[in-house]
């Protein structure tokens, strides 16, 4: 059985062994992250740097709840915005391994930068699981690139330290509350963000419509579980698909985007089966959105897929 | 571990699947001594410690088309302790012994209900007649291999378990070691069983 308290205690002595001298962590504010940093920071104290990239790829408020959470953590801590590096480096891309290789490779680049300011040789990532075996290699296929692991460039100067590469989510959550985080009950987010959640290009205007879907299926979804109509799903989102249809608004024909909403149970994300929303509260987000983002969005989708065949995120 | 009471030692031969590593953290749960190992390595350096069983992973191998899967072969020649094949590992097994692999009318992706043939076998001790299962296969075992009898079917594919009692090797096209197969702890628990001997 998996052993949240020994696993704690060798991980901090093997950090203590591995690392010598001043570390990087690559920090999303996501629970795998938080717990490799609460980990390392206990292991090597100030000699970690936490470095938190806002990719532009967000979700709404999250840049100021990370910034907040590093405080909290007591994380000696970096805040980088490039934001208009990534929208820049992303146009016209619409393949998704593209786009995860553009973004994973732009972390990897912004990593060694603050490495050279700071003298720093080692990174540290929350990889898990999932991470590396669905990112292929060897005799297994890609299904996607993980940012942290596929999207790496083949040449980096700074050594990996992934104390949690054999670990899946429910062991990290177990992680997370043996070492008392309040974000252990997070709802897991991808790497490259909102831009796998835009099929096609994933333009600042494109984001920010699904920046404010997501935030309302969320809401939305959250306030249902509390009340007990729904159990909480593991995840939980909207996906923008830039395909108009016909629409009435007020007697007007309108001719907007589609926007699919995804919400998935699952213990370890190797296997999913969609979430079962109630009518009402799928009424309600479908109100919701199409009342918010108004002529740019007039369809709403639920999406039915299991995982196999599909995968979680879209893209 | 130590003592009097033995570890079971069951290896996972990585085939190069997505759930090779779910086979692994299910085995090490139920407390198996248990490690991932290439498919490259030969039987000889396998048995360098004592072991009492071997999962043979899936993988994105096209069984149906292509007829070898790293050292399976050698494995399943020689092997003197009990092997169950999962998925690609399932259809290898079948296609050694004399069995038929081909491409599925209908591949089964997701959810699944299969329907156990047999009522006494230890492989499926405690799983109910009629359980959920989860698929991921593109090719499925056409003909039953010499010796080995069919355990369980699915309304798309005639051969969901297949099993040769005497010398304990097990194929299954569905995956026991995914969360939201019914009774895929059931499965391992039995398998380690007739590990135990």
């Amino acid at each position: 059985m998996f052993h949240a308290e020994k696993f704690i205690e060798k991980t901090i002595s093997n950090l203590q062994r591995e690392i010598k001298g001043k570390a990087l962590i690559a920090f999303s504010g996501g629970v795998d992250s938080t717990v490799c940093a609460a980990l390392v920071n206990t292991a090597i104290g100030k000699q970690l740097i936490a470095v938190h990239v806002d990719t532009g790829y967000m979700r709404k408020n999250e840049p100021e709840q990370v910034q907040r959470m590093m405080k909290d953590l007591g994380l000696n801590y970096r805040y980088i915005s490039a934001s208009e590096d990534y929208y820049q480096a992303l146009k016209g891309i619409e393949e998704p391994e593209k786009k995860r290789k553009i973004i994973g490779e732009k972390f990897i680049r912004i990593f060694e930068q603050v490495a050279r300011e700071e003298h720093i040789s080692y990174l540290v990532q929350g990889t898990i699981a999932p991470d590396w075996i669905e990112s292929g290699g060897g005799l297994r296929d890609t299904i996607k690139s993980h940012h942290n692991v596929g999207g790496l460039p083949e040449h980096m100067t700074l050594k990996l330290v992934e104390p949690l590469r054999d670990l899946y989510k429910d062991e990290v959550r177990k992680v997370a509350r043996a070492l008392q985080l309040s974000v252990s009950e997070r709802q897991p987010f991808p790497g490259p963000g909102l831009a796998i959640r835009i099929i096609g290009e994933a333009t600042p205007e494109r984001t920010e419509l699904v920046r404010e879907a997501c935030a309302i299926v969320e809401k939305e979804i959250e306030r249902a579980s509390e009340q007990g109509l729904m159990e909480r799903p593991w995840q939980y989102f909207a996906v923008l698909i830039p395909i108009k249809t016909v629409g009435v608004h007020g007697d007007k024909r309108a001719y907007g985007n589609t926007i699919a909403i995804r919400a998935v149970q699952s213990v370890d994300a190797m296997t999913c089966h969609y979430s079962t929303i109630p009518h009402d509260v799928l009424d309600a987000i479908s109100t919701k959105i199409t009342n918010t983002l108004k002529e740019k969005v007039n369809r709403i989708v639920y999406d039915v897929t299991n995982k196999p065949p599909g995968t979680v995120e879209w893209e | 571990m130590s003592g009097n009471d033995r570890m079971v030692r069951i290896y996972v031969i990585d085939n190069g699947g997505q759930w090779t590593h779910r086979e692994w953290r299910t085995l090490r749960d139920l407390d198996v001594d248990t490690k991932i190992v290439p498919n490259t390595t030969p039987l000889q350096e396998l048995q360098k410690e004592e072991i009492h069983g071997l999962v043979l992973s899936g993988g994105a191998p096209r069984i149906g088309l292509a007829s070898t899967l790293g050292n399976c072969a050698e494995y399943l020649d020689n092997a003197k302790f009990p092997i169950l094949g999962i998925c690609a590992g399932h259809q290898f097994m079948a296609r050694h012994f004399g069995g038929e692999v081909k491409p599925s009318k209908l591949p089964e992706f997701g959810q699944v209900e299969i329907t156990l043939c047999v009522d006494d076998d230890p492989l499926f001790t405690s799983v109910p007649k009629k359980s959920i299962v989860w698929e991921s296969h593109n090719d499925e075992v056409t003909v039953l291999p010499k010796n080995f009898r069919k355990i369980a079917e699915s309304d798309n594919c005639v051969i969901q378990a297949m099993g040769q009692l005497k010398r304990q090797f097990y194929g299954l096209q569905f995956h026991p070691e995914v969360e939201h197969t019914q009774y895929g702890e059931q499965i391992f628990k039995n398998f380690i069983n007739l590990c135990k001997g």
